[in-house]
């Protein structure tokens, strides 16, 4: 069968949509923005710690021209993110899986990463990934005792098999990982003040996909209520969040899209209703030095209100991502 | 003239024998400098030319100078191969195409190599640019005035230009024209108006031909010099531009071989 092209294309919708708000919110810097969003994005090779294939980082850097942007020596966690630098095109292969079916790296948009090391998450500490499929970032987490949550069955079917790709089978057996599947606007009495840390990576408008791929696309026409209700249900997961954080944790609001009303105005709007109705204080930390160590890979946005937004650019297709930390002072 | 003519016992080239000989009295009688007429000679003797003295007089004759003529032996030197009157043939044929004078010089001296390219192949782009694009006799003339190597193009290639900036770009024929449309090779057209169309710079026009932004008028696009075309109108820096042409490089290469899959089906 052939499909039929509708007569007006979600992806149509979605950049008439973007060109009237962004073009606004983002002035001189939408039509670069604009046009990377509508080219080939960029990867970034997570690198699979728990893969025994010998020197798959040596491979990925001696023989393409990736470097290694962010790493655990430097973060003291157990992950190394390699990527082309700025201006450089070329592709990574796909993985291949070692001896016991263990894939040594994982492609995901490299500037994804960033909300997990702004959640600076260390051995011992309790993390909830509350809304985690298809399990990018639950990944990078993964050295840690966490929980990790998505309301969509189906997608948390993909993130176990995401996770059963990367992880020994040991590991998944000891218990270390806790799946569920419930609402995260919903949480049991025994997860409130319960984590360390809790990343909060949000669904929202995925720009990018939204502008380039029909199938699944928030932007169609019938998707209209559910699209106009997303600020609603991302403070409601924010909120979540806050509430399941210890005293003194902290929470990292992360989207993939441009939206000032996704972004900044969702984590304000969640700061006040937490103080007013929760009688919780959340104060923003600074990640303006994530701007200048990660200049040389990422595009980062000029200074915001609330919380660092990289953009994408031709010479360094990553993102959008949009994030915030936040921590929890009693 | 005198001192080769004093010593009539120097043989070779010094010997005026009229016909189909070069020398360099006849070279400089014909208004070559000495320095011209000795590179002209020295030219003609390396490539064993037969028949230069007639195409020197029909370039002559067309009005051209020494200097462009040196010129054209330098850019094009297989024209010096060809027999007096089949090149005198081109001309007549290039001139009954519409090509008045000033325009047939100036096309003869930018791409001498329509002198070579034989009738019916001349014939072939003006027919297809009439019939299949709908340019005005008019029209023709001035594209290939302005753009002489669109007579060598692949018709096939040719037409597609065409019809991208005729559909997807919205553009009409005498603004093709002024922009010197065929000038540019199709990798680079498309380069530009892709980048302008993501940038949001460009719409292509509904059914009725309007668009919801104003569209840059086609020659600001691509009669210009990439700095021009970057600052006034892309407003991109040159690294964005230079990514993009290798992204659309690859786009194309890849686009290209999916259709040879899909009509290998
Ligand atoms: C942006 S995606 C998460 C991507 C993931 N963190 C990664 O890095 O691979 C957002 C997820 O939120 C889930 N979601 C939507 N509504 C939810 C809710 N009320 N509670 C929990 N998860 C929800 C969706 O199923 C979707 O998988």
């Amino acid at each position: 069968t052939k499909w039929v092209s509708p007569k007006f294309p979600a992806t149509e919708l979605a950049l008439h949509n973007f060109d009237t708000s962004y073009s606004k919110q983002l002035r001189g810097l939408w039509p670069s923005i604009r046009v990377a969003m509508l080219c080939e994005q960029k990867y970034g090779a997570l690198i699979n710690s728990f893969s025994s294939a010998p020197n798959v980082i040596t491979e990925l850097e001696r023989f393409n021209r990736a470097r290694t942007c962010c790493s655990s020596t430097q973060y003291k966690s157990q992950y190394q993110m390699s990527c082309f630098p700025k201006g450089d095109i070329s592709r990574f292969k796909p993985a291949r899986p070692d001896s016991s079916g263990i894939l040594g790296y994982y492609l995901l948009d490299a500037a994804s990463v960033l909300p997990v090391l702004a959640l600076d998450v260390q051995p011992g500490r309790t993390v909830l990934d509350l809304c985690a499929a298809p399990g990018g970032k639950t990944l990078v987490l993964l050295q840690t005792h966490s929980v990790t949550n998505d309301l969509s069955g189906s997608r948390t079917m993909r993130l176990c098999r995401t996770l059963q790709s990367y992880l020994p089978k040991e590991f998944l057996d000891e218990n270390k990982i806790h799946i569920t599947s419930t609402d995260g606007r919903q949480l049991r009495m025994t997860e409130e003040k319960s984590f360390d840390r809790v990343l909060v990576d949000i669904p929202c408008t995925t720009d990018k996909h939204s502008a380039m791929v029909e199938e699944n696309n928030v932007f169609k026409r019938s998707r209209t209520k559910e699209r106009q209700k997303l600020p609603l249900l991302q403070t409601q997961l924010l909120l979540s969040g806050i509430q399941a954080t210890r005293q003194g944790g902290n929470v990292v609001y992360s989207t993939c899209s441009l939206s000032q009303l996704q972004n900044e105005c969702v984590v304000q709007q969640a700061i006040s209703l937490a103080q007013q109705e929760l009688g919780i204080t959340v104060q923003v930390q600074d990640l303006r030095w994530f701007a200048q160590r990660f200049s040389d890979t990422f595009h980062f946005a000029p200074q915001l209100s609330v919380g660092e937004l990289i953009l994408p650019h031709l010479r360094a297709n990553f993102g959008p991502i949009y994030m915030c930390k936040l921590q929890r002072m009693n | 003239c005198y001192t080769h003519q004093a010593n009539p016992s120097h043989s070779g080239p010094v010997t005026h024998r009229p016909g189909n000989q070069l020398t360099l009295c006849s070279l400089l009688e014909m208004g070559f400098s000495e320095t011209q007429a000795k590179e002209m000679h020295e030219g003609a003797t390396k490539s064993r030319w037969k028949h230069v003295p007639s195409v020197l007089t029909a370039l002559l004759l067309l009005g051209l100078n020494p200097s462009t003529i040196l010129k054209i032996m330098q850019k094009c030197p297989e024209v010096y191969s060809l027999k007096g009157a089949d090149l005198q043939q081109r001309i007549d044929h290039l001139r009954k195409m519409g090509l008045v004078e000033g325009s047939l010089q100036r096309m003869i001296s930018h791409y001498p190599k329509v002198m070579l390219l034989p009738v019916k192949r001349v014939n072939m782009v003006p027919r297809l640019l009439r019939e299949k694009c709908l340019f005005t006799i008019h029209q023709v003339t001035d594209i290939l005035r302005d753009s002489p190597e669109v007579l060598e193009e692949d018709l096939a290639q040719l037409e597609f230009k065409f019809q991208y900036v005729y559909f997807r770009m919205g553009v009409r024929q005498p603004e093709m024209v002024k922009a010197k449309l065929f000038r540019l090779p199709l990798s680079e057209l498309r380069c530009r108006h892709c980048f302008l169309e993501r940038r949001g710079l460009y719409q292509t026009p509904d059914k009725k031909g309007q668009t919801l932004i104003l569209n840059p008028p086609l020659k600001d696009v691509l009669c210009v010099s990439e700095e021009t075309y970057l600052t006034q109108v892309a407003m991109a820096t040159a690294e964005e531009f230079h990514v993009f042409r290798k992204l659309m490089a690859r786009e194309q290469e890849e686009k290209g071989r999916e259709d040879e899959y899909s009509s290998d089906e």
